[in-house]
């Protein structure tokens, strides 16, 4: 299924230009790890918080500034995401560690899904297990997204 | 609990130390290959230029450098165009894979440093 993807976007010319250019690719790569760093800044605080840390911060207000923040990491990250998969798309479509990452997001937007039907979008009120352990999930899920990015381009 | 967030964090990551490091080292530094041929099937594209070039009777692919790199040092696409020998110096795969990283391009008689 990637190398269907890989194969048709590589075709595009949006690929032409992601691998053509010689600024869209660093800007791309740049952009990504600057939203990852509102994405795990963002929820990572929301998590640890929730997690039992800077128990004196009150948790509604401080998810209600970081989660919008978190989520426009993502989306960001989407877009450059797609420039560099497109500008490299066969070498990704064969790197097992870029499927491993794959599905770590999948997990880790499952998570966020979870939590989200069963607490809202902004939690509030008492802490409890459930929601220490998807807290906990999407701390891992996140970090372990990133690393796996990290590692494409050394595996 | 921070101690504790530390060590999982430390744990966490210690399969990035753990691995070898980009590119260069999955290449055999102790065995440069050193190649004169036209380059085949280039693109001048990011994340890095390849090509293909024949050597020892196999056509072998070429990792190059970031097209900005390689245009900052002054090598351009037309310096290694269809047709025109260059000298490659570089490494293979240690994994036995036809795979060539590129330490230094001469073409039109400069040399470049890609690394």
């Amino acid at each position: 299924m990637i190398a269907a993807a890989a194969e048709w976007v590589a075709a595009t010319p949006f690929a032409e230009w992601a691998a053509g250019s010689a600024l869209a690719y660093p800007v791309a790569n740049t952009v990504h790890v600057l939203a990852l760093v509102m994405l795990l800044g963002g929820i990572g605080l929301v998590d640890l918080r929730m997690l039992g840390l800077f128990r004196r911060l009150p948790l509604e207000p401080l998810a209600r500034a970081l989660v919008p923040i978190a989520a426009t990491g993502v989306a960001i990250m989407v877009l450059s995401g797609a420039t560099m998969f497109a500008a490299d798309a066969e070498a990704m479509a064969a790197s097992e560690t870029f499927r491993i990452k794959l599905v770590l997001i999948a997990l880790a937007l499952g998570n966020v899904a979870l939590f989200r039907w069963r607490y809202g979008a902004v939690p509030s009120g008492r802490v409890g297990a459930g929601t220490k352990l998807l807290a906990l999930a999407s701390l891992l899920l996140w970090t372990g997204t990133a690393i796996a990015g990290r590692l494409i381009a050394y595996t | 609990m921070l101690k504790k967030l530390l060590v999982a964090a430390t744990i966490l990551t210690l399969p990035a130390t753990a691995l070898a490091h980009h590119g260069w080292s999955s290449y055999d530094d102790q065995k440069v290959l050193k190649v004169r041929a036209p380059l085949m099937d280039l693109k001048w594209g990011n994340p890095h230029g390849t090509a293909k070039v024949r050597y020892n009777n196999a056509v072998w692919d070429v990792i190059l450098a970031p097209v900005s790199r390689m245009e900052a040092r002054g090598l351009t696409k037309e310096m290694v165009g269809p047709g025109k020998a260059v000298v490659l110096e570089g490494y293979p795969r240690k994994d036995g894979t036809k795979e060539m990283r590129i330490e230094r391009v001469t073409a039109t008689g400069k040399t470049v440093e890609l690394r």
